[in-house]
Order: structure tokens, then sequence, then C-alpha cells
């Protein structure tokens, strides 16, 4: 009976999950085959491309010039990734050091705090403030406003930091080893796989940012391959073909990463305990 | 005249103590109190580990030996206090420069660095701080060459930590310590992982590497008899301070307390509470004792203590001249290899003695006899545990 009653709440458990991944994947297959259609059938709603055509990439690739965005995309996701990581592992350090010494700190709170505040609320003053840099229009622009978002690499990075047994750091400390020298020789080395995780998730994050590349980089040829898309996509005369073409050529790069490294990803949440 | 001639220069009455010893280390009023803890974790008057000593500080957990420990290590900064390693105070000395390394109970690894890494971490870390007294290349691979010959860890150099057993971790962690030439070697309960066989191996290879290093070595432990059996140099700690110093037999055979009586030695001590009807005399249900010489001022009841492997089954009628003798009927008897312990009990407590295996075995509810001859009876003060002096005194002269 019981048994029986417990297989039931998996089977159903397991239908709902079903549900909602055909829900999310529904847009992306309708995008994925309209994509590969002639112009000709292109709004019939029969959304299997047949016979297929790949003039649409092809449009893409040599209209949309969608090559020069992606490296765009790249150097700004390869830098916010950079950037970010190189301040936010010294910080959960640091943190983890003031915790250790004096119990648990306020600074924890405040790093936390920062998470809680929406990324759009930040945007005007962010904005006003590399205007007032004249950063705009350029790559460093583009970069460093989004460190305001490291406080999640700041706490996943400390949880794990926290991991480090306190015997490893004193043995280290005995040693004559400074706090540099340890975080350099003891914590990067046990926490390579964690920061493997956290970067591809920062870098995937950046990669789909689509509102501050839009905003400090607005011309067609520099921005990102979000704006990019939507910039594109003309409201006179929107070339839906090409344009799929183009999106689903700009999520390969973060799907390719996602599948090679989805385990260290969920691995990362996990030992984190901020799941 | 500089600063630090002015601080040399001594007022009247404040002439430094002559610092005794030279060598080991010295604590004198240090004390240690963690925030948010009203009692003091540490609270030791003085305390002084010889110079070239093997000296174990041993007390149930939380008595503050491990605390001990980490200060002189550095890792732990004492509330109050001075410490001296070898005649310098160390107390604003950074860990790193103490002359002091040290082996942590779960050995501390670094788990992604090889064998060798891990052993010559400290001697690059030096090298790459201080170009000028640091050693070269080719040194620092000799001293890890030398190390790991020494430990039996020259096959095991390219490996990494995980891939090690218990006793070979234990063995690299020792090696780590003492590639570096520490003046003071500090061992933190470095065999509680290692199972019972490997124990007793690792107590021995310990012993020997202390007789070749000729250091001072420092090791903290719960275990009494690990204590005893490895240390040149007892320390006994209960409730954060030292009860007893001395060598391990002084201290087993003199504890200063009832405390220190039945933490060290297996089965402990007995103890019971007996009456002086005489000054030559102790008296107590099941139990007689006569003392060789009345002992002045003893008070009208003592804690008589006793251990089980100097007490003798005699037979019933058999009448020494001075001595305990005391009655009992046996509970149980623990078969323990060499010998047997017979748990009695008597109405005056329970009571054990140890007996040769390949003799006459006591029997479960016979009634059991035992003497003791009256130089190894202890006598404790029943209020305050501690030892009464004035019957050694008098049981000397037996």
């Amino acid at each position: 009976m019981f048994r029986a009653s417990a297989r039931g709440a998996g089977v159903a458990r397991h239908l709902l999950l079903i549900v909602a991944v055909v829900l999310m994947l529904l847009p992306l297959a309708y995008a994925l085959g309209t994509s590969f259609k002639p112009v000709s059938t292109l709004y019939d709603l029969n959304p299997v491309p047949l016979p297929g055509t790949l003039e649409n990439y092809d449009l893409a690739l040599t209209r949309f010039e969608i090559g020069r965005l992606l490296l765009n995309t790249l150097l700004m996701a390869a830098g916010v990734t950079v950037t970010t990581m190189l301040v936010a592992l010294p910080a959960a350090y640091a943190l983890v050091l003031f915790e250790r010494a004096r119990g648990r700190s306020l600074m924890v709170v405040v790093v936390g705090a920062a998470l809680l505040i929406p990324p759009g609320a930040l945007i005007i003053p962010q904005f006003l403030m590399t205007s007032w840099l004249g950063w705009q229009g350029n790559p460093v622009g583009l970069i460093i406003p989004q460190l305001g978002t490291s406080a999640l690499a700041v706490l996943l990075l400390r949880d794990h930091i926290r991991s480090v047994p306190p015997s490893l750091i004193g043995a280290a400390v005995l040693e004559g080893a400074t706090p540099w020298d340890i975080l350099r020789q003891v914590v990067l080395g046990l926490l390579r796989p964690a920061l493997g995780a956290v970067a591809i998730l920062l870098f995937i994050n950046t990669w789909n940012e689509y509102l501050w590349p839009l905003l400090v980089m607005p011309s067609v040829e520099d921005t990102t391959i979000q704006p990019g898309l939507a910039l594109f996509a003309a409201p006179e005369n929107p070339q839906y073909g090409p344009l799929l073409a183009a999106a689903m050529l700009a999520s390969l790069p973060v799907l390719v990463m996602y599948v090679l490294a989805s385990r260290r990803i969920a691995d990362a949440f996990i030992h984190s305990g901020l799941r | 005249m500089t600063s630090t001639d002015l601080a040399e220069v001594q007022l009247p009455g404040t002439e430094r103590e002559p610092q005794e010893p030279e060598t080991g280390v010295l604590f004198e009023g240090v004390t240690k109190r963690y925030a948010g803890n009203d009692r003091l974790s540490l609270d030791l008057d003085r305390l002084s580990l010889p110079g070239g000593s093997l000296t174990v500080l041993v007390g149930p957990s939380g008595c503050g030996k491990t605390t001990a420990l980490r200060i002189v290590s550095g890792l732990e900064t004492p509330t109050d206090g001075r410490l001296f390693i070898d005649g310098a105070d160390v107390i604003d000395t950074p860990p790193g420069r103490r002359g002091v390394s040290m082996v942590f109970q779960d050995f501390a690894l670094y788990p992604h660095l090889t064998v060798e890494k891990n052993i010559s971490f400290g001697l690059r870390l030096q090298a790459r701080h201080d170009r000028r007294s640091g050693l070269d290349d080719a040194e620092i691979e000799r001293r890890v060459a030398q190390v790991c010959g020494s430990l039996g860890l020259a096959a095991l150099r390219k490996r990494r930590p995980a891939q090690l057993s218990g006793g070979e971790r234990q063995r690299v962690g020792l090696a780590r310590a003492i590639v570096r030439r520490p003046t003071v070697l500090l061992l933190d309960e470095p065999l509680s992982a290692l199972d019972a066989q490997l124990r007793q191996r690792a107590r021995a290879e310990l012993v020997g590497l202390h007789r070749e290093l000729g250091n001072t070595i420092v090791l903290v432990t719960h275990d009494q008899l690990e204590a005893m059996s490895m240390a040149t140099h007892l320390v006994v700690m209960n409730h954060s301070k030292v009860l007893q110093a001395g060598s391990p037999t002084e201290v087993y055979r003199r504890p200063v307390d009832t405390f220190v009586a039945t933490f060290l030695g297996s089965p402990p001590m007995n103890l019971s509470t007996v009456g002086v009807p005489a000054a030559d005399r102790l008296a107590g249900p099941d139990l007689e004792a006569r003392l060789p010489r009345p002992v002045p001022g003893l008070p009208s009841e003592v804690q008589l203590g006793w251990r089980p492997g100097d007490a003798t089954p005699v037979r019933h009628d058999a009448d020494p001249r001075t001595g305990l003798f005391a009655d009992g009927v046996v509970e149980l008897v623990e078969f323990t290899g060499d010998t047997m312990v017979a748990q009695c009990t008597s109405a005056s407590g329970r009571w054990a003695v140890v007996v040769p295996a390949n003799g006459n075995a006591p029997a479960v509810g016979e009634s059991l006899r035992v003497h003791v001859p009256a130089a190894r009876l202890h006598l404790f003060d029943p209020v305050t545990g501690s030892r009464l002096e004035a019957a050694d005194a008098g049981s000397a002269h037996e």
C-alpha cells in the first residue's frame, strides 16, 4: 500500500517535471525549426522545416556579420569573468580569515545583501557613472561596471574556502607562509574545481547580458550578441529566418560550455551549501 | 643612547630572573581565555619543558594540552604571560620564525601537492622569501631525499596524499616537520589516526627519531599508556592546569593527587576511604593496613590508594608484619595476555588486582585476599585528594 502510493507520487512528480521541461523547450524547438525554413514557408504553423535550408545561416553570417558580434561577446564575457575572479577570490579569502579570527562577520551579511539588490536598480547610477568617466562606447565601461554583480561569486568561493581544513592553513602559517602565499599555494590549489565552476557560471551569465551592452555600446558594429540580435530585428522589416539562425548560433557556445561543465557547476552549488 | 639601550637599563629591583632553563620551552604565567568563555582554557603558572626532552602533555580532552601546544607554535596567542624557547622570549615572534614545526592530528597534508612537494613546501617558501638565507634547489633536494630516506618514503615521493595509507601520511607529516630542522617539534595526537598495530610501531619510530634528532619534542595525547611509554618528561594536565610534571616513573610512583593517581595506569589505582584508628594503622571494611612507623598528623580519615599490579594474592592466614590486606570477592576476571585482572567487590568498594596468567587463576565468586607492601601504599587527603607527603616519609623507612 505504502509502496504503491510512494510510486504514485514518484510518477506524478516525474510527469510534472516532464511537462515543465516540454514547456521550456517548446519555444526553443520552434525557433530551431524555423531557423531552417526558407522564407516561403516561414509563417507556416508547421514547425518541422521540411524541406530545410541553410540560407538563413548564410545570411546571418554574411549580412548580420554575427562573427564579429560573437567575438565582442567573447571578449566581454572573458573580461568580466577574469576581473570578477580577480576580485572575488581575494575578497572571499579575506572574509573567511576575518570570520575565523573574529567569529561571524558583518561583512558576510553586507555581501549577501548585495545579492538582494535587483540589477535593474543599479542600471541608472552605473550608466551615469560610466558617462562621467567617459567610458561610454569603451570596452572598459562594458566590463568594469559588471563587477557589481560579483557578490554571488564571492559567496560561492567563501563557502568553498571555508571547507579548507584550518589545520592546512595552520601548517602553512607554521612554515612561514604569508596570507598571500597561502592564498596562492594552498587555497588556489585546493579550489581549482570550484574556481572553474564559478568562472563558467560567470561566463554564461555575462554572455547572456543584454541591457548593459545595449546602453554602453549601442552601435551595431561594436555591440555584443544579445543587443545585436535585437538591433537586427528592425521593426519595419523583421527578417525572422536569419534572426533565429543568429540566435541559434549565439546560444551554441554557451550550450557547449554548459554540456562540458554541467556536473562541475552542479557540484559547485551543492558543495557550497547555497542551493 | 638609542631607545633599545634605554630598554636595557634596569631599574633597581627589576633585574631579570636568571633565565633557566637555557634550552627547551618555558611558560611563565601563560593563560588563555577564549572569547565568550568565562573559564580560562589554559592557566600555566610556570611550566618548563626541558631542552632535548621528549615531553608528553597528557590529560583528558578539554584539559588545555592542545591549547598549550598551539601557544608554543604561535598559532594561538596567549591572553597573558610569557613564552621562552631556548631562552628567547618568542611571544611576539611570528609562528614561521620560531624554529618550531608541528605535526597535526589530521597530518594536514596539502592534497594537491605530491609527497615531495609537501615536504619541501616550507623550504621552498623560505628560499623565495629570503634569497640569501634560503636554501638553493640542490640543497632542498638533498634534504628532502635525506628525510625521505630515513622515514622510508623514497618510493612514495611522487604520490599524492590521497594515494597513501594512514601510516604513510603520518610519516609524510613528520618528514615535513623535521625537514626544516626545528628546535622544537610539536606533535598533536600524531598517533590517534592510526590503527592499533601501526600505533605501536609508530610509537617506537618516534622515540627512535627523538634519539636521532636530539631536539626538543612536545607531544600531546590523551592516551596515558602512550604518554608513559614515550615520555622522558611527563606533564599531566586537568582543568586547564598542570597537576604534575616529572619523569614518567616519578609521576607514576608518586602521583600528587587522586586524579593523577587514577589517570595514569591501567587498570587504574584502587582507592578507598579508610579510617585512621592509630598513627600506624589504617582500617576500613575488608581493609586493614599497618604502617612500618607511626605517621604523625594524619587526619582521622584518608584515601588509601594502591596499584592493582602492586598487590599479590595471599593465603587467608598469611600475616606479614606491615602492609595492606584487602579482602574481596572476585566478580570478573579479564584475560589480557601475560596477566589477568581480577575485579573484586568488597565492603569498602571495588578493587582490582593483577595476577599472572600462568598461575592459579582466581575463579569468579571466590573470595580473595591480597597483600600490598607498605612502601607501595599511597595516602591522599580525603577532601582535597592531594598526596599526604608525611605518609611517604613514614613508609620510606620500611
